[in-house]
């Protein structure tokens, strides 16, 4: 009887996402209301998780809680620390959910609502929750080994290398494409830039209070800190309507950029506990706080989703970013989809807490679907505005012109009806000068979450606060995610250069801190200049390049499972990992061809160099004008060039693995697994 | 009544200690009760304790794009 009401409730989800899924797959014509898509994802979560993952730990992994996980048998104190499982997932949700989940889904909504939508959903139940889990448990089982390092044993030394480099290079676009994100937001606004600025003093007084007067208490700290980020958001509006203060804190985007690459430096050079570590705590509870809110949000207001479910970019020829919904939507959300940057946290600390084999289901599997959802939330919020006030914060200036009337009159000619008093009221109705050419996300995502919010609590008069809320939000996890990158990137720099000159691999060591800094911010400060003087607005460029790094990174990670689940023995179930993995190689394969060799120069990064070069040629640029082409056509020669290097490791990684896997489909070689041996849990089944 | 009280009570404490937990702010006490089951080396102060445990969270990928 129980087990027929189970049948029947699962039925009924199932039944319930199904229809809700085809509501926004064939509504046309009038706005659709958000309820349909949290619907439509929930159920489909729901259904995955209860079949799915329970298919995946059943069958392909046989996860085992009789066997003592790695926090149980290296119990420290430190390092390996057995969790509650509730304990941990938001450990590993706080870790792995960063900006992508929220700027990625903003950027592709301008194919439309419904392509991101459905890649959000089905690409977390298929790729990104399994290799979260799959690396989890991979992990788990190698004492909570690293990523690099189960490359290495279990495929190849040469992988064990390439999965390092992919770190880096992925670190190092990340960090410029995410700095990007906020120069765009904080350009000529007084209010954004002031609140940004002053949570670097309160972090410094908090890093202060953890460290001297009361160690290690968090939570306290953490609290005094919450409540003075909201006072600087308030008094912001102060600060921008003083004529005097608003001018000191009115900065360009090239000023803002010198800003954050010494921001940057100094995070990653100064003691952990003065900055860093203060930041991230603030960041931690403000993410959650906001991201509750706004699913909060969501489902109180229901607001109505204005974007069409094509818009007529899917031809290739955005405004925002430039190419087809193959594969462009695929790598431009990578992380409310599938990021290969989680694999890092999958076989980091989350493997060294967990309790029980049996959790890493939950964890690995449930935390991404999460993550999915935040992402689907984003969506629903970029797409709750009106098309023609999307456009017009997203597009660059070369494109729609730089004036409201301009920028309206384009964007109105493709169909998305738009005045200037309307873009001219809402900049004034959030507080800032202009809200045109604002590309990166986090402007139109802080639009869409302020008319969530404001419908919800203070209506029209609190419009300012909840967008400028809304900016430090989501420039302050930025700010985190690239304190903390630039420090690891810094010690991988130190690790990597310490086997050519031993000095440098000394982490205490002073001028090797700074040296190796320097290069680390100067590698994705020369990628965040670049994006902030290109006259096509950067994100086209960068984001790309960022989602193509991420993807490859997640190739590696799904390579390795692969790997190991053959050498398990697993081949019947082999396409659980095997089908992902191919679908990651053929998009990122797909996007490299096209950014280094399409001929629409709008796409591909030679065709505009060499159109560039043309005119350069021809006479045609103004002589003030010269230098700056020049150097526009060197660094997309220099994009080309990172994104040939991208597509061959991707490449020789495949080669590879397939040589392994011949190795072990043939016999020739016995499949030797690095798994460390069986102990016995010595907990009793409830612990 | 007064079970639902306690299972209430049981409830909050459970949660007050998963929120210690997450944040880290009962982090060294859980050194302490392990470390007091180690024999050898002095355990080490609240303030190096948290430095030490910073150093080593971020010095690896700790946080996600």
């Amino acid at each position: 009887m129980k087990q027929l009401l189970k049948i029947i409730v699962w039925t009924a989800v199932a039944a319930l996402g199904a229809a809700a899924l085809s509501t926004i797959a064939l509504h046309r014509g009038e706005p659709i209301s958000a309820t349909w898509f949290v619907l439509a994802a929930a159920c489909s979560y729901l259904v995955s998780y209860r079949l799915y993952s329970s298919f995946i730990a059943a069958k392909l992994l046989a996860l085992d809680n009789t066997r003592a996980t790695p926090a149980e048998r290296r119990d420290d104190g430190c390092d390996f620390v057995p969790t509650n499982k509730w304990v941990l997932f938001g450990h590993h949700f706080a870790a792995i959910a960063g900006p992508g989940p929220l700027v990625g889904p903003t950027l592709a909504a301008q194919f439309g609502y419904l392509p991101g939508t459905l890649w959000l959903v089905a690409g977390a139940a298929f790729a990104g929750c399994v290799q979260d889990f799959v690396i989890l448990f991979c992990s788990i089982r190698r004492d909570g080994k690293t990523l690099g390092e189960m490359a290495r044993e279990e495929v190849s030394k040469r992988s064990g290398f390439l999965a390092q480099l992919a770190i880096l290079s992925i670190m190092i676009i990340l960090l410029a494409v995410v700095a990007l994100v906020i120069v765009n937001a904080l350009k000529s606004s007084p209010w954004a830039t002031f609140t940004l600025s002053m949570t670097i003093p309160i972090a410094l007084l908090l890093g202060v209070y953890l460290r001297y007067l009361r160690p290690g208490r968090v939570l306290e700290a953490s609290l005094i800190g919450v409540a003075l980020v909201l006072f600087v958001v308030v008094a912001g509006q102060w600060v921008a309507d003083s004529p005097a203060w608003a001018k000191v804190f009115t900065m360009s985007g090239i000023t803002l950029t010198f800003a954050i690459i010494a921001y940057g430096f100094a995070a990653s050079a100064l003691p952990v506990w003065l900055l860093l570590a203060p930041r991230d705590y603030l960041s931690a509870f403000i993410k959650a706080g906001a991201i509750f809110s706004l699913a909060a949000g969501i489902l109180l207001v229901r607001p109505q989703v204005l974007m069409p479910p094509l818009t007529r970019f899917v031809d290739g020829n955005g405004p925002v970013f430039a190419g087809k919904i193959f594969p462009f939507c695929f790598i431009t959300i990578a992380c409310g989809a599938i990021s290969g940057f989680h694999s890092l946290i999958s076989s980091g600390t989350t493997p060294k807490m967990i309790q029980r084999e049996g959790h890493a289901r939950f964890i690995g599997y449930g935390a991404m679907l999460l993550e999915s959802f935040v992402g689907v939330m984003a969506m629903v919020a970029a797409c709750a505005m009106t098309p023609g006030v999307y456009f017009a914060i997203n597009s660059p200036t070369s494109i729609v012109g730089a004036t409201p009337a301009a920028a309206a009159a384009t964007i109105s000619s493709w169909g998305y009806p738009l005045s200037a008093d309307t873009m001219t009221g809402l900049a004034h109705a959030v507080g800032e000068q202009t809200l045109l050419n604002r590309a990166g996300g986090a402007p139109s995502l802080a639009v869409g979450m302020a008319q969530i919010f404001s419908s919800t609590i203070g209506g029209e008069r609190l419009l300012g606060i909840w967008y400028h809320f809304a900016i430090m939000f989501e420039a302050l996890f930025i700010l985190t995610v690239l304190d903390a990158g630039t420090r690891v990137g810094r010690f991988m720099i130190q690790e990597l250069g310490g086997r050519a000159w031993k000095p440098l691999g000394r982490m205490n060591w002073m001028p090797s801190t700074l040296l190796s800094s320097a290069i680390i911010v100067g590698a994705w400060g020369y990628f965040l200049y670049q994006g902030v003087v290109d006259p096509l607005g950067g994100i086209n460029s960068l984001w790309p390049l960022f989602g193509i790094a991420n993807q490859l990174l997640a190739a590696v990670a799904l390579v390795v499972a692969t790997t190991i689940l053959m050498k398990m023995g697993k081949l019947k179930w082999i396409w659980v990992t095997l089908l992902p993995m191919a679908w990651l190689v053929t998009i990122t394969m797909t996007a490299s061809c096209q950014k280094i060799f399409s001929a629409n120069a709008r796409i591909g990064f030679l065709a505009q160099a060499n159109a560039l070069a043309a005119q350069l040629a021809g006479g045609k640029v103004a002589a003030a004008k010269i230098v700056e082409t020049q150097r526009n056509i060197l660094n997309l020669r220099l994009d080309a060039v990172v994104t040939a290097v991208l597509a061959g490791m991707i490449l020789v990684l495949l080669v590879e693995a397939l040589v392994q896997w011949y190795a072990i489909l043939s016999r020739s070689r016995e499949p030797v697994l690095q798994e460390t041996p069986y102990v016995a849990t010595q907990w009793a089944e409830g612990d | 009544m007064r079970e639902l009280w306690l299972r209430f009570q049981r409830a909050i404490r459970g949660l007050w200690a998963g929120l210690r937990q997450w944040c880290g702010d009962s982090a060294y006490e859980t050194y302490l009760a392990c470390a007091a089951q180690q024999r050898g080396s002095k355990p080490l102060s609240a303030g190096e304790f948290y430095v030490e445990q910073l150093n080593r969270k971020y010095s690896r990928p700790s946080r996600c794009c």
